[in-house]
Order: C-alpha cells, then sequence, then structure tokens
C-alpha cells in the first residue's frame, strides 16, 4: 500500500477517535472544575479536582430512584420479550396455516416509526390506569421494542437442527418438554444477545418515558438528566457531573462486555 | 423467502432475516392438540403486538379524522385536520427539516461509515481498539450525548468556541444554538459523527467476502482504492440498503437532539416530526392533530421505505 494510502487511512481512524473521544474527555475534566476555572482553562487539566460537584449533583437529583426506574422498566420489558419470544419462536418451527401471515404480523413494526404512535399509546397507558408507572412504561417497551428482540431469537432457535427435537419426540418428550428441555435452553445464547441489545435499548429511551410519567414514581434516568440543564444555568460543573453520571451506568458495562454488546447491538440486523 | 407479509414489503424480511425459514423441520400437519398448544405459545407475543403497535396503528388511522381533546367522544371532522397540518408553517418546517435528516443520513452520515469500514477492515495495528472504542456512543443515551453536546456548542464555554478561540479564530466564534441558520446542523452533528453503528453493520458483512477475491485483484495490479471500489462496496450494497433504512428509521424518530438541544428553536428551524406531534399533544392538547402528524410520519415511513428496497432491487439486477 503507498505511504500516502497509508496516512490517509490513519487520517480516517484520527479524527474520528478523536471526534468520539475527546468531548467526551473534556466533558469529565470540566466536570471536576470551577466554574471560573471552566472559563479561564477549558482545555487543561482541573487545578484541583472538585469531587464535591458530584455529591452536589447526586444530592440535588434522586437518582437512585431515577435509577430504580429505568432499571424497572428495562428488565421487565427485557424479560417479557424474551419469554414470548422463545414461545413464539417455538410456536412458529411447526408449520400451519397461517404461519407465516403470523410471523409477519409479529415482525410488522420492526420499521415502524412508532413516534407516530405516540398519542395512542399514551391514552391506552391512561385507560389502563398505569400512566406514571414503572408497570405501564415497562409494558410499553416490551410492546414496541418486542419486534426487534423476536428476530434475534427466533433467527438463533431456527439454526437449531431438526434433529435434535425429532429425536426427543421419538424418546416420548411432549409438545411442552420439548420446549422447555431442548428449545428454549438451547436457544440462550440468542435470548442472552437479545437481553443485551434490550435492556440497553429500553434504559435509553427518553420519548416515550417522557410522556409517560410524571415524578419519581416512575420518571427515568433520561427523563431526568433533562433537568440539570434548567437546574444549574448558573454553575455548569454541577451540569456536567450531573450528565457524567447518566452516562456512566451504560459505559462502565461497556467497558466490561465491549465485544459481547458491539455484537448484540447488531444482531437483529445482519446475520 | 417469499413470505407476503401485511405491513412489511417482503424484501425487508428477506433483508433483516434470510436465513429465517431455512431450517423450519418439515413435520406432517400438527393434531388438533397441537394446534392448541401451538396458539397457546404465540399468545403473548400477539398479545404485545397487538396491543402496543397493531393497536395504535389502527387507531391512529381512524381518530387522525376527528377533532379530539382526550375526553368524550372524538367529533368527526374528516380531513379537516391534514388541511389545518399542511396549511401549518410549524408542520412544513418539520417535514422539511426530517428530509433534511434523511438527506443528510444517506449523503454524509452513510458514506462516512463506509469510509471509516473501510479503513478498519483492513485491520490496521489496534483495529479492534478503535472499533470498540467508535462504537461506544452508540450505547450511550441519545440524552446524555445531546446534553454533551448542548455544552460543546455553548456560545461561551463551549468546546467547540473555545477551541476556535485558542487557534485564533475568534471571529469564526458564533451562537450555534441560538441562530436559525445554524440550530438544524448543530442538532445533526452528533448523529452524523457517531458512525459507530454503521461501521459495525458494514464490517460484518465486508467479513463475509472470500479473501481470494482481493488477492486475485492484487495479482491484477488493482490498487487498494480501486479494490474497495470495485469489489467490497458492490458486494455490500445490501448492507448499504439495511442501513438506508435505519437512517430513514432515525430520522422519522428524531426527538431527543433537538428536543434537548435547541427545543426546536430558534422559530422552529430546527423542529422534527417527531417533537411536532409531542408539541400538539403535550403542549397544546390537540389530539386528533397529533393523530393526524402521526399518520403522515407513517405515510413518509412507508414510502421513503418502498424507495429504498426499489433502488436495492434495481441495482442487484
Amino acid at each position: 500500500m503507498s505511504a500516502a494510502g497509508k496516512t490517509f487511512r490513519w487520517i480516517v481512524i484520527g479524527v474520528f477517535t478523536a471526534i468520539t473521544l475527546l468531548p467526551l474527555l473534556w466533558l469529565v475534566l470540566s466536570s471536576f472544575k470551577t466554574q471560573a476555572e471552566v472559563f479561564a482553562n477549558p482545555f487543561g487539566l482541573p487545578s484541583e479536582w472538585h469531587f464535591d460537584n458530584y455529591s452536589a449533583a447526586l444530592t440535588a437529583h434522586p437518582m437512585h430512584l431515577y435509577l430504580r426506574n429505568s432499571l424497572g422498566a428495562a428488565v421487565l420489558a427485557t424479560l417479557l420479550i424474551v419469554v414470548a419470544s422463545l414461545m413464539a419462536s417455538y410456536a412458529l418451527l411447526h408449520r400451519f396455516r397461517l404461519s407465516k401471515a403470523t410471523f409477519g404480523f409479529l415482525l410488522f413494526g420492526i420499521l415502524l416509526p412508532v413516534n407516530a404512535l405516540m398519542t395512542p399509546i399514551f391514552f391506552l397507558v391512561n385507560m389502563m390506569g398505569l400512566y406514571n408507572s414503572v408497570l405501564g412504561l415497562g409494558l410499553v417497551y416490551a410492546g414496541l421494542f418486542f419486534p426487534l428482540g423476536f428476530l434475534i431469537v427466533k433467527t438463533y432457535m431456527d439454526t437449531t437442527p431438526t434433529e435434535i427435537f425429532e429425536a426427543a419426540r421419538i424418546d416420548g418428550a411432549g409438545f411442552h418438554s420439548v420446549f422447555l428441555r431442548i428449545a428454549a435452553p438451547l436457544a440462550s445464547p440468542g435470548a442472552i444477545t437479545a437481553a443485551i441489545f434490550l435492556m440497553i435499548t429500553a434504559f435509553n429511551e427518553l420519548l416515550f418515558a417522557a410522556i409517560l410519567t410524571k415524578d419519581t414514581a416512575a420518571q427515568t434516568v433520561q427523563v431526568g438528566v433533562r433537568y440539570f440543564l434548567t437546574t444549574y444555568a448558573a454553575n455548569y460543573p454541577l451540569a456536567f457531573a450531573a450528565t457524567v453520571i447518566g452516562m456512566a451506568p451504560t459505559v462502565v458495562i461497556y467497558i466490561i462486555l465491549s465485544d459481547r454488546i458491539v455484537a448484540a447491538m447488531t444482531a437483529g440486523s445482519l446475520k | 423467502m417469499t413470505t407476503t407479509t401485511p405491513g412489511i414489503p417482503p424484501a425487508v424480511a428477506t433483508v433483516a432475516a434470510p436465513t429465517a425459514t431455512a431450517l423450519v423441520p418439515r413435520r406432517r400437519p400438527s393434531r388438533g392438540g397441537n394446534r392448541f398448544a401451538i396458539l397457546l405459545y404465540l399468545l403473548p407475543a400477539l398479545a404485545l403486538v397487538t396491543l402496543f403497535l397493531a393497536g395504535p396503528t389502527v387507531v391512529v388511522l381512524g381518530l387522525s379524522g376527528t377533532k379530539w381533546a382526550g375526553i368524550g367522544t372524538p367529533e368527526w371532522i374528516g380531513i379537516d385536520n391534514y388541511t389545518r397540518l399542511f396549511s401549518d408553517p410549524a408542520f412544513l418546517k418539520a417535514i422539511g427539516n426530517t428530509l433534511a435528516w434523511v438527506a443528510v443520513g444517506v449523503l454524509i452520515h452513510t458514506p462516512l461509515c463506509i469510509l471509516v469500514a473501510l479503513v478498519i477492515a483492513r485491520r490496521p495495528r489496534g483495529w479492534k481498539v478503535f472499533r470498540t472504542v467508535l462504537f461506544l456512543p452508540n450505547i450511550i443515551s441519545a440524552t446524555s450525548l445531546a446534553l454533551l453536546w448542548y455544552f460543546v456548542f455553548h456560545v461561551s464555554l463551549g468546546l467547540l468556541n473555545s477551541a476556535l478561540k485558542l487557534v485564533g479564530l475568534e471571529s469564526l466564534t458564533h451562537n450555534w444554538l441560538f441562530d436559525p441558520t445554524t440550530a438544524l446542523g448543530v442538532t445533526m452533528t452528533p448523529w452524523v459523527v457517531y458512525i459507530g453503528f454503521g461501521m459495525v453493520l458494514f464490517l460484518t458483512q465486508i467479513s463475509t467476502i472470500p479473501q481470494e477475491f482481493y488477492e486475485a485483484a492484487q495479482l491484477d495490479g488493482a490498487s487498494t482504492l480501486r479494490q474497495d471500489w470495485s469489489i467490497t462496496i458492490p458486494l455490500i450494497r445490501r448492507a448499504i440498503a439495511l442501513q438506508v433504512l435505519f437512517v430513514v428509521g432515525y430520522a422519522l424518530r428524531s426527538f431527543e437532539y433537538p428536543f434537548i438541544m435547541t427545543s426546536g428553536g430558534p422559530a422552529d428551524s430546527s423542529i422534527t416530526l417527531s417533537l411536532y406531534i409531542y408539541r400538539q399533544m403535550l403542549t397544546a392538547n390537540q389530539y386528533g392533530l397529533a393523530m393526524a402528524a402521526g399518520v403522515v410520519t407513517l405515510a413518509i415511513g412507508i414510502v421513503l421505505t418502498a424507495a429504498t428496497f426499489w433502488v436495492l432491487r434495481r441495482t442487484e439486477r
């Protein structure tokens, strides 16, 4: 490869790495400064590390409640989708009249711009008496993200060799025990991939969390993070600290499980 | 796979799940008892989709022709909501901006994703680390990233203006967020520069191309650039089509960046369809109007998706 080509390659990598990391680095460094220092010394290390910005941000906002609500809704949605997907994928291993139509119906929402449905869903949740509840938000996420999880689980279960099911049936295993003892356990890697994807997607959702909740009984981290701006109009380092806190949960998990997460986040798209 | 599925053009299922039915066991038609069990197993999935996707789609279509303040019986007013929508400058602006998101996504964001994927696919030293780093923004919530870029573009303490001052380009500093000529571009910027998702999508597809193709090209004296252009790009066109579908989907949903960075302003210059619906619903309580705007969003989605498939099919011929 030519020298010019090599230089160009490293320029591309350098530019995109810088644009990804530098703003984040600047945010983290600034979050330890005082307001005056953010203006006077925008790029250097903080002259004094103000960890109290973080404790102040945590006392001013009920972060633990937001976190509880986010995790509650995400876990509920993930469990519902994974269980429903495993069951439906297993049912669709059997051919029956309308099986193709059923498959199509279950995937129908995958390309839908779901924000177009925010008004009917808002009223649906109100009518169910689930406005401003973690349960209501979790159920809505379970419905909206179902096609994405289902596609991952079904694609995986379809790779199980048919002979395994046949052998189990010859040994006298019934419909339910084939599912519980063979189909579901063998599809668990697909289920875990789907679960990682769904947890992150649901945890990061803002629009529906914003329209379906009104106070700390159900507001999520994403909804709470918004208040940081208005609260700290006069003290930006505290707003920076609050933003870093909002990013921390998924980033920490990504640092531990990055390869697994990269695979999971793109699993539904290409196989 | 030749399923004709309601709602999705058949080719979606082909792009999205080429192996979906390849290994389905061929069994004798189920007996009566099994049929009941199959239905039972489908029930949770059918319930979720009916309740939160199919049902709301039907409702949004039906009620978009009514005047409704949230209580009482919706009053049928035919296409009045649509005539009102299309005479509302904010709505027209929202459509224009959403289409601008699509155009920028297809013409700028996607080529950048391809460029970085082509570079990383050649496995330069440390490519795995770069892949991991470049994907990082995709697991951070758009809400937090929107806040980050709000600070980056902030007029007095923002990273961008500070950097411009540092290198002596003070004349270029700008009130990026509150200038109607820059607000739209500013709200798109984080989405455009975070190329991680598309990059991984293309890398996955590139990894399925047999190495022999490149070896043969090398023997023929083709440069790396030439190989990328004549071998890689034509062979990843399916991934490109898929990426375009994601871009369309994201553009139609784009909410967090304008909502947090500019609130759609100044003077609606950065409003999107999502934000418009949100406003009509929560601020103005115009539910019939909000649903009509939802229907327009769905219609734009269907047209753009169909167009993507049309182009893909033509290139595959």
